[in-house]
């Protein structure tokens, strides 16, 4: 394993040595001393495994394509912003715009999550073991967005074909999101992904509720324009 | 932009190294804020005992300009003058009236201000870097029990002394704020407030901020009560720290449009608007929050 100490180092020093283990063949890293630093591990390629022992500031793991990123600590703004593929696992919390445009991959947050979590989402799943924050999954077009806690207000807001799970209380619904009864086996899928990220110490899937768009603002209808006034 | 950090010291002994961490915190977001540096700075409560610290002018001759706030002031019983800067500091009884005092040092020339006055409160703040403002007040040696910092990044006033933070609210002994963001109902407010007599010193809309809260903390219900008042009454965002002699904490905006991240442990409490800050000051093992917004949270010594 290929050891990195952050201290001392700028962001580019850091982001340079990571990409210089990658080179030599590293197939698992760690990067010590972190410091919440920004722009850490962004846009990497390769199938590789990244810890970082501490917390991490703004876009960790964004752009990523395959990497598979562990913070030990709490993430700042922007997690794995635009991810495609790969894993992205925060021990403590994240930060606002947590997974915003992720287009594919898992990333998974212990702690909670603050504002805009997986706002316009296009795929890939994103899990939540704590709480998240207002405006969760606006705009969110495809993906699943699953929150083991309460999630705070206008939930689900203006959502294409994105799938959201909550286990604890919604503050509010935003405008067009809806409940929805899970289907035949659905809970049963939904507990294995729970198994899979957050282990056994999981909730329980059946208490989860889910929420849909009710695809009102899908298509444009003048007759409705009571909705599209109080949707921006 | 701008950056904000807080410290609060939860032992009780009013005599935690305040100004080292603010220092190290601010300095970690000097990237946010490179126009202007400041730090308000609590210690243990003097009782009946004001500190001051006023600033001499924009330009001119300061030293005669020292010499003539410090007689002003030592006629109203001012003592242990120092002058530093362009700040004279020096100790004076309490008054009942703070805005008699006020009036009585600031009429001397319209670019005097008292930039802060409590029983517990010392700010100090100028235009430049973190670093600049160690060289020139030696905050690193400040020990004290709570304390917030702010680095500035101007975008809608000028660069001064000044229209720097953290605000002390003129008039309310003791209550200092910083904050990051705009309020956008500013010159509404501002207008309101100044035809009921309200002097306004600069054109920074933050200063409304210390205003509104002396405001509510005057009809009483504490600092929690003023700041969650806020939320209705105060629109833009703001991630906004607040301070008095004896409490301490943070309103965010219902939208969360600045950041703003928070710890607490057995022996403080941590606030800055990017976990950096925090990280650079404390060591330890704790967990780093984003506080959500409508948030509004308040410590007691």
């Amino acid at each position: 394993m290929a050891e990195i100490d952050a201290a001392g180092r700028t962001t580019r020093e850091i982001n340079a040595a990571i990409r210089l283990a990658i080179t030599a063949g590293s197939g698992e890293i760690i990067v010590r001393n972190p410091g919440a630093r920004h722009n850490l591990a962004v846009a990497l390629l390769e199938p590789v495994k990244l810890k970082i022992a501490g917390s991490v500031g703004y876009y960790c793991g964004g752009l990523g394509d395959g990497a598979s990123i562990e913070v030990e600590g709490s993430a700042g703004w922007g997690l794995a912003e635009s991810m495609m593929s790969g894993l992205v696992r925060v021990h403590s919390h994240a930060g606002s715009g947590a997974a915003a445009a992720l287009r594919g991959g898992v990333v998974v947050v212990h702690g909670d999550a603050a504002a805009r979590l997986g706002v316009s989402m296009k795929g890939g799943d994103v899990i939540v073991a704590g709480d998240c924050g207002y405006m969760a999954g606006f705009m969110a077009q495809k993906g699943t967005l699953i929150v083991c806690g309460n999630a705070g207000e206008a939930f689900a807001d203006s959502m294409y074909a994105t799938v959201c799970y909550v286990g604890g209380k919604i503050a509010s619904l935003g405008t067009d999101a809806v409940l929805s009864e899970m289907e035949e086996g659905e809970s049963q899928r939904l507990d294995q992904t729970l198994e899979t990220y957050l282990g056994a110490d999981r909730p329980a899937a059946a208490d989860f509720r889910k929420v849909v768009a009710g695809r009102k603002l899908w298509n444009f209808d003048k007759r409705e324009w009571r909705i599209w006034q109080e949707a921006l | 932009m701008c950056g904000i950090a807080g410290y609060f010291d939860k032992s009780g002994s009013g005599d935690a190294p305040l100004g080292c961490t603010l220092l190290r915190m601010i300095t970690a977001l000097g990237c946010r804020g490179p126009d202007s540096t400041g730090v308000a700075m609590y210690q243990s409560k003097r009782p009946g005992c004001w500190i001051a610290r006023v600033k001499l002018g924009d330009s001119g001759d300061l030293a005669a300009r020292a010499e003539q706030i410090s007689h002003a002031a030592a006629s109203a019983g001012g003592r242990d003058f120092s002058r530093i800067g362009a700040y004279l500091r020096f100790s004076v009884d309490e008054q009942e009236d703070p805005k008699s005092f006020l009036l009585s040092i600031e009429s001397i020339a319209h670019d005097v201000e008292v930039v802060s006055l409590g029983n517990s409160l010392e700010i100090v703040k100028q235009v430049g870097s973190p670093a600049n403002l160690e060289h020139t007040f030696s905050i690193s040696g400040f020990r004290g029990s709570h304390g917030i910092a702010h680095t500035r990044l101007s975008t809608e006033s000028v660069v001064d002394l000044s229209h720097s933070q953290p605000f002390w609210a003129h008039g309310r002994p003791d209550l200092a704020i910083v904050h990051n963001g705009h309020i956008t109902n500013y010159h509404q407010l501002r207008r309101r407030y100044a035809q009921q007599g309200v002097r306004f010193y600069t054109e920074n809309d933050s200063e409304i901020v210390g205003i509104y809260l002396a405001r509510r903390l005057n009809e009483g219900g504490g600092l929690e009560h003023a700041l969650t008042r806020m939320l209705t009454d105060l629109d833009g965002s703001y991630s906004c720290l607040a301070a008095t002699e004896s409490e301490f904490g943070f309103v965010r905006d219902p939208f969360a449009l600045k950041p703003l991240c928070f710890t607490e442990t057995g022996d403080f409490v941590a606030i800055a608007t990017e976990e950096i800050a925090i990280r650079a000051a404390l060591d330890g093992d704790y967990a780093v929050r984003e506080t959500q917004a409508k948030e509004v949270r308040v410590w007691r010594r």
